[in-house]
């Protein structure tokens, strides 16, 4: 473990708890998103739907979520569908602990706490955030990050999507270091019946989808779905149109089987195709498939078996390189208790990734192809030290990757709920992340040279978080951190040039934040809900030869945001949904510019007739044109679009 | 245009952009709350709640039941309360067979009073077991989320099953003590034998 031997310590810890009480002393605040549902709509509904419904959001075993010792904000499927987001990432923005930056017409930077890392010509250097999309991890080993343009689901069938701002490493994997989005899809019982629509705007080029769900019988359920998304270019700093147009196409299907009330059978599938314009021209297509069976024995003990594999294809024909990536992933958990105090969870997993790459005089790995296994296996015991009000949670993840042997990801968690209204909870974690391939291989002529000695990054995280419910329909969580890392990736100069540069682990950083949400139902007709981040950091080199601006490879992030969305239905058939974003200021980078604050507002009319829905949706308005990450500008957009569900 | 916090249509702000947006967070998030005062218990126990009201629609209470028939029909919680007012509200105006319901708490198995449906919330088994044979021969449909509750010796046992709820019913516990559970609730229940 690391020791905190400098000053700089407890100033900041002094600085994240005055910060805190700051904000706790007016209001009480934490926040937490749970949908309430009004006493006269549920007792319509048979004893079926009621069975229906899904009740519970949570990390991998079931537990309330206002008893999660972490930093957890939920985007329902109804904020992202009330909101203008087309696509996964923008939806993203909704979650105010989420740093979402967009580089270009198809590509994201997204992170937690921080380390947006810089935007390269076809990705970013963001790495410290693992993604999930219904159990199948999109985390990618050649950059260490997300793709996040072929990371595409159909917006209507998304249940939730859960963000943990803050180590997950414990539970669930390597790179969760900062963070984990959890992106979690209706089952095919819950997407029955026909859906379609179409869109169509003046950033959004074209974009349309159907999706049909329907049964075999009362325990075989299944859903298809195809969609096709064509987008315009974005603008160059000069204004003049960036050429980076994309289009995309989609199609999927999932299947549940449920032969009894303990067994769910799950299988799915998606594969995807498309094409993409400037900054590099790239021809892209993937497909996976998914089968998960989970064995119910009782409300606080199952098992759980997955598999899934993945392709992932892109080709830059322009610039001769091309990545395949074959993964496949077997996992299983199991969870049960232990007296009826200790709730225990465990489980193991190995996947294999093999990694294909027709090197380019820009873009060299050496090896061209690797094959990476990585194993982990993992416990974790919460125990109830006082029954419903003092919770510890104990838990470590050992995995063993083919860089850097084993490492270890600890953590403690301790959960005070001092009545059904107010919960504090602290906790200490280890997390790490393993090396990329762009890390340990990157060996591109003149440039840079390999370097096999990469060890893992490692973080120590320190957390302190409030979740309160002052009233019914009004609940805050407040989340403080104060995070330590040590051996961050960093750009050395390298003595014997040429290649010019390596990376090497000479960088630590220091980082503390407080992520305040909120979620208010102000009227039967009106929601609002929306949050605040502040964020500040400080690196250090502890090598001379590290390239002056190294830091900010590493994290170009903003120092304060904040969201608020407001859902109202002002109408019976109408509704007004507004979100407004402010982002700070972005520092100039050695690869990059300086981007100055934006704040921005989309909003959505929509009226709704039975089974058709219109909207007329304006997104990014307020400025005529703005830049995220990078020097290109996103223009404000309109766009229309019409729904319809049978 | 520019893209300034001055200059945007969100809203205007003299200098600090960061500050005023936290204020305006601030001040929205903080005028209503005194306007509104209960508590609301997660997802789960709002559906659960509802679960409660509904079987008194799929359960007959003998005669026996009642003392009169002012007597109200009361849903019992032993223990902590985990549905805070939104039970109240679920039941709020409703009656089964001309009997008010009504919701009342008990501490400890001594307390439970005339009851016709009761709510242990516990996961201590031993617990458990001592109020089910404290009430044993009365005409209380017991319930609880607790493990294996059926098994224990329970007539209605939540259970959360991939996010959802499903109960868990034994007819004979049931049947013992005067009450008969409709057979269309038992259709979508798990039955313990």
């Amino acid at each position: 473990m690391v020791k905190h031997q400098h000053v700089g310590f407890w100033s900041n810890v002094t600085f994240v708890v005055i910060f805190a009480a700051l904000f706790i002393q007016p209001f009480y605040a934490i926040a937490q998103v749970e949908e309430r549902l009004l006493p006269s709509a549920l007792k319509k509904l048979s004893m079926e739907d009621l069975m229906n419904i899904e009740v519970t959001s949570v990390s991998k075993s079931p537990e309330k979520l206002t008893e999660v010792a972490s930093a957890i904000q939920v985007l329902t499927g109804e904020d992202i569908r009330r909101s203008a987001s087309n696509r996964l990432p923008e939806a993203l923005r909704l979650a105010s602990n989420l740093q979402v930056a967009q580089s270009n017409s198809h590509d994201w930077a997204v992170t937690a706490r921080g380390f947006n890392g810089a935007p390269l010509s076809n990705n970013t250097l963001a790495n410290k955030l693992l993604v999930m999309i219904d159990g199948r991890s999109v985390y990618t080993p050649m950059f260490g990050g997300v793709f996040w343009d072929v990371q595409n689901v159909l917006l209507e069938d998304v249940d939730r999507v859960e963000v943990v701002s803050g180590p997950g490493g414990t539970l669930w994997g390597a790179n969760a270091v900062n963070g984990v989005i959890n992106i979690i899809s209706k089952s095919a019982r819950e997407t029955q019946g026909l859906y379609a629509f179409g869109a169509a705007g003046t950033l959004l080029q074209d974009f349309g989808g159907v999706r049909y769900g329907s049964h075999v019988d009362s325990t075989f359920f299944f859903r298809v779905y195809g969609q096709r998304l064509d987008q315009h270019g974005i603008k160059k700093q000069d204004d003049t149109d960036a050429n980076d147009d994309w289009n995309m196409t989609q199609g999927g299907f999932r299947m549940d089987y449920l032969p009894s009330s303990h067994t769910t059978l799950t299988f799915q599938g998606d594969f995807y195709g498309g094409k993409e314009d400037d900054p590099t021209a790239s021809e892209i297509n993937g497909q996976n498939l998914l089968g998960r069976w989970t064995r119910t024995f009782s409300n606080r003990s199952d098992l759980s078996l997955q598999v899934y594999f993945d392709r992932a294809w892109r080709n830059l024909p322009l610039a001769a390189f091309r990545d395949q990536l074959n993964t496949y992933d077997i996992d299983f958990q199991h969870h049960f208790p232990v007296g009826f105090r200790h709730n225990v969870l465990w489980g193991a997993g190995y996947r294999l990734m093999d990694n294909d790459v027709r090197n380019s005089v820009g873009l060299t790995f050496t090896p061209a192809s690797r094959t990476l296994h990585l194993f982990n296996g993992f416990i974790q015991d919460r125990i109830a030290l006082v029954p419903r009000r003092l919770e510890l949670t104990l838990g470590t993840k050992l995995l063993h990757n083919d860089y850097t042997d084993f490492e270890w990801q600890p953590s403690v968690r301790l959960a005070w709920t001092m009545s059904t209204q107010h919960t504090l909870w602290t906790a200490v974690s280890r997390s790490v992340r393993t090396p990329a391939r762009f890390d340990v291989d990157e060996t591109t002529p003149f440039i840079t040279t390999e370097n096999r000695e990469f060890a893992a990054e490692k973080v120590v995280a320190y957390e302190i978080g409030y979740r309160v419910r002052p009233m019914e329909k009004l609940s805050f969580s407040l989340a403080t951190f104060y995070n330590k890392y040590d051996d961050l990736r960093s750009i050395n100069v390298n003595s014997q040039a040429p290649p010019t540069f390596l990376f090497a682990n000479d960088q630590r950083a220091e980082t503390w934040g407080v992520e305040i949400s909120g979620n208010f139902f102000a009227m039967p007709w009106w929601r609002l809900r929306g949050g605040f981040t502040f964020l500040d950091k400080q690196f250090s080199a502890t090598n001379t030869s590290v390239y002056p601006g190294s830091d900010l490879f590493e994290g170009l992030d903003p120092r304060n945001q904040l969201v608020l969305q407001s859902i109202m239905d002002i109408a019976k058939h109408i509704q007004l949904d507004v979100v407004g974003r402010y982002v700070d200021a972005l520092p100039a980078s050695p690869i990059t510019i300086r981007v100055p604050a934006y704040s921005l507002l989309d909003v959505r009319v929509a009226w709704n007739f039975r089974w058709l829905t219109f909207s007329v949706v304006g997104q990014n308005l307020g400025a005529k044109t703005h830049a995220e990450f990078g020097s290109r500008k996103i223009p404000g957009s309109l766009y229309v679009k019409t729904a319809l569900r049978f | 245009m520019k893209t300034t916090a001055k200059h945007s249509a969100f809203i205007c702000y003299p200098a600090n952009p960061g500050k005023a947006f936290a204020g305006l967070f601030l001040f929205i998030f903080s005028g209503f709350p005194l306007l509104l005062a209960q508590s609301s218990p997660p997802k789960e126990y709002q559906v659960k709640a509802v679960f409660l009201f509904n079987f008194t629609q799929f359960v007959e209470w003998p005669s026996t039941a009642f003392n009169s028939a002012a007597d109200p029909f009361v849903i019992g919680i032993l223990g902590e309360d985990p549905f805070g007012d939104y039970i109240k509200e679920t039941i709020a105006g409703e009656q089964f067979m001309g009997h008010p319901l009504v919701v009342q708490h008990y501490t400890t198995a001594k307390d439970i009073g005339n009851c016709h449906i009761l709510f242990i919330n516990s996961n201590d088994p031993k617990k458990i077991k001592a109020t089910l044979s404290a009430v044993v021969n009365r005409s209380i449909l017991t319930v609880s989320d607790t493990d294996n509750f059926a098994y224990l010796g329970g007539m209605i046992g939540f259970v959360t099953r991939d996010n959802k709820i499903r109960l868990q019913i034994k007819p004979a516990a049931a049947k013992d003590t005067g009450l008969n559970i409709s057979s269309k609730l038992l259709r979508v229940a798990d039955i313990i034998d």
